[in-house]
């Protein structure tokens, strides 16, 4: 396989969302000496980015979106070790997590995919984050947005029992917040003084990128 | 009446299925007691999970009752679980309502859950009542006082749906105060409470901890975890029903293994998923189809079963609300329901509104009405009175047996929908919707409710003024 082709085909099977190919042609590309971030710049994220206008146009759905997602992933994993003293451009880093006493995760993990292959660095913190561990990782990873998702609508006042003691904590300014979950929705948003609010995931890349883009 | 969706050998199938789940990836959970419970008859430990021998689940299965009764404040209300009724629930949990005089959605209140129940109260096909959430009330208390408004605005029994064990305490003393005392509830419950462990086949510490305190405490218990086709589920409908089964099952299980007999529903609520938008959709055929499995399986093991069916995708209470509510809830009652809960909501069981619950008390009216089956009889054959009116050359509308049985109430009447001639339709040529909207105003406005006794008022607010010293430290 020449270089092009392997390169093509990486692109295709991300697109095809096959992690076990683009783990093989990640590896033959390596083996090749092809540069780590050529391969993620000109493979990977070129497929990943025809996943993202494919699911745009209406011909890919949300398991396309995020069976080519986690191809993708498989192939950066592989190169990550290479990758030492070169960094990958990322659009902005992403906190997420769901709030203490709720358990659903599904929605939170979907933006998280959504974010991820439109360009972001995304730290999931899981679910039944409490509040001074979202503050205890905002002081370390020092994120560009947090993403703060609840279902039940016991828990959904946990958002705004973070944001008060980000704002308690002198931290409010130096980071972005967006909230989600079934239950939630601008008032709420607002009411609480969240920056941002999407009623889905491709909506909320976009609010993200406004977000990042405004700070 | 017997609609099937599944054949015999079907149905055996599925259910060998979810024991294959329950034996090979089982349950998780972090409440000790719910770990020690399974445990100690003869669940395994495999990893972090707790898998389940056939042995405990025959044996559990065996001492579900397939029925019980459900009572009102009032002696009229007498519900019998288990003899596949098709009763009627409202929606649990809907943190939004459509206002009933502007039609835009907006936070529901405390006030909207006097004034629902009131009017849940007032609808003859609306038999369960479960609360709407106020956004107006501290969140530490809310299901104390969402029991005490409740049982303040209906006689009617009730279904409340807790998260954690922390209010179960008030819910159950309210509970005692107004049937009576602690024995008076245990002879006669008031009320079934549901508790909602996570999908795929998690019993998070709170859902476990509460459903086993709701079986200690005699109550009707409901398990209800909600999974999406293809997120928190397979994409094959079957595929899910298969698991919810499982995960339902393992919560009958826990219930049955703690105290056998313990009165329960399966309260399945199999949902999907939008693979553009990421919503949940409790939407149709999919809700339908799903609910009615469910409710074969639940046949199957001779255990109650209670879906959600009065719902739909639709934002409002109008003609597309009509045929998802109509479509769920009938498919869900042809093949045996003994509860169809979400009455009252839109969009996939987030809103309450008013006009929509009116709405479903007349399709809650024809569904019960259709499942009552039609009689075959010689006098309702009338082949006498086929020759009698031709021999006479008349019509039916003289004879007497039309009289009798039109008095019978064969003929099913509408409390809702219109039936005027064009004529005299055209003089308001109001819509269902609006009409809908006018009976609930008028409803609320004269309903009246069989009061709770001034001693059991004072009791209830010391009830309260307890929880909020507790829970909320005032």
């Amino acid at each position: 396989m020449s270089r092009e082709e392997i390169l093509t085909g990486l692109t295709e099977a991300v697109i095809e969302g096959d992690d076990g190919l683009v783990v093989e042609l990640t590896q033959k590309a390596a083996d090749a000496g092809i540069e780590p971030l050529v391969i993620i710049n000109e493979a990977l994220t070129k497929g990943i980015r025809i996943v993202g206008q494919y699911f745009g146009s209406g011909q890919y759905f949300l398991p396309d979106l995020l069976l080519g997602a986690k191809a993708m992933d498989a192939g950066v994993k592989l190169l990550e070790p290479l990758l030492l003293g070169t960094s990958r451009e990322f659009y902005g880093k992403v906190l997420m997590g769901t709030v203490q006493g709720d358990l659903h995760e599904i929605g939170k993990n979907i933006v998280g995919m959504m974010l991820k292959t439109s360009g972001f660095e995304v730290i999931d913190l899981g679910v039944d984050v409490p509040a001074s561990k979202f503050i205890d990782k905002i002081k370390e990873l020092k994120p560009n947005v947090i993403g703060i998702s609840a279902l039940l609508t016991t828990t959904i006042g946990r958002q705004k029992e973070i944001i008060e003691v980000l704002t308690e904590e002198g931290l409010r300014d130096q980071v972005k917040i967006m909230i989600g979950g079934a239950p939630i929705n601008q008032a709420w948003a607002e009411k609480i003084g969240a920056d941002g609010y999407a009623e889905d995931a491709i909506t909320a890349v976009e609010v993200c990128k406004k977000l990042v883009a405004s700070a | 009446m017997k609609f099937e969706l599944f054949s015999q050998a079907e149905l055996l199938q599925i259910h060998e299925a979810t024991v294959e789940i329950l034996k090979r990836v089982g349950i998780h959970t972090t409440s000790p007691r719910f770990k020690v419970l399974l445990m100690d008859h003869g669940c395994q430990e495999q990893g972090d999970r707790i898998v389940f021998t056939e042995d405990v689940i025959a044996k559990a299965l065996k001492t579900v009752p397939a029925s019980f009764k459900l009572y009102g404040r009032k002696d009229s209300h007498v519900l019998e679980i288990g003899q596949k009724r098709a009763y009627c629930q409202t929606c649990v949990g809907t943190p939004s309502m459509m206002d009933l005089e502007t039609g835009e959605k907006r936070d529901a209140t405390v006030e909207d859950l006097e004034e629902y129940t009131r009017l849940a109260d007032a609808l003859d096909y609306v038999n369960i009542i479960s609360p709407i959430f106020p956004r107006d009330v501290p969140q530490e208390i809310i299901l104390t006082i969402e029991t005490a408004t409740l049982l303040r605005n209906t006689s009617k029994p009730l279904s409340i749906c807790v998260e954690s064990a922390r209010e179960l305490p008030y819910i159950l003393e309210l509970l005692h105060l107004a049937a009576g005392g602690e024995e008076a509830l245990h002879a006669k419950p008031i009320a079934t409470i549901p508790v909602s462990p996570l999908s795929p086949l998690e019993y998070g510490f709170d859902p476990a901890e509460a459903l086993l305190d709701v079986v200690e405490a005699g109550l009707p218990l409901g398990v209800e975890p909600c999974p999406m086709m293809g997120s928190t589920g397979p994409m094959t409908l079957i595929g899910t029903v298969a698991q919810h089964n499982a995960e339902i099952l393992a919560g009958v299980i826990a219930a049955q293994l703690l105290k056998p007999g313990a009165p329960l529903t399966m309260s399945s609520r199999a949902t999907f998923m939008d693979m553009r938008s990421g919503v949940g959709l409790w939407a149709m055929p999919e809700m339908g189809l799903a609910g009615a499995a469910m409710n074969q399986l639940g046949s199957y093991y001779n255990i109650p079963v209670a879906p959600g069916g009065y719902c739909g995708a639709s934002k409002v209470a109008d003609a597309q609300s009509g045929y998802e509510h109509l479509y769920n809830a009938m498919m869900e009652a042809l093949v045996g329901s003994d509860i169809i809960g979400s009455a009252g909501s839109l969009d996939n069981a987030l809103t309450s509104c008013y006009a929509m619950l009116v709405m479903d008390n007349e399709i809650s009216s024809v569904v019960q009405r259709t499942i009552k089956g039609v009689e075959v009889d010689e006098d309702k054959l009338a082949v006498d009175v086929v020759a009698e009116v031709i021999a006479s050359h008349g019509n039916f509308l003289a004879h007497k047996h039309t009289r009798k049985y039109l008095r019978a109430g064969e003929l099913w009447v509408p409390p809702l929908g219109d039936r005027q001639t064009f004529e005299k339709w055209a003089i308001n040529s109001e819509k269902v919707e609006d009409k809908a909207r006018r009976i609930a105003k008028e409803l609320i406005a004269t309903h009246q409710v069989l009061p709770l006794s001034p001693e059991v008022e004072a009791e209830f607010d010391k009830v309260i003024a307890r929880a909020r010293h507790i829970e909320m430290g005032e």
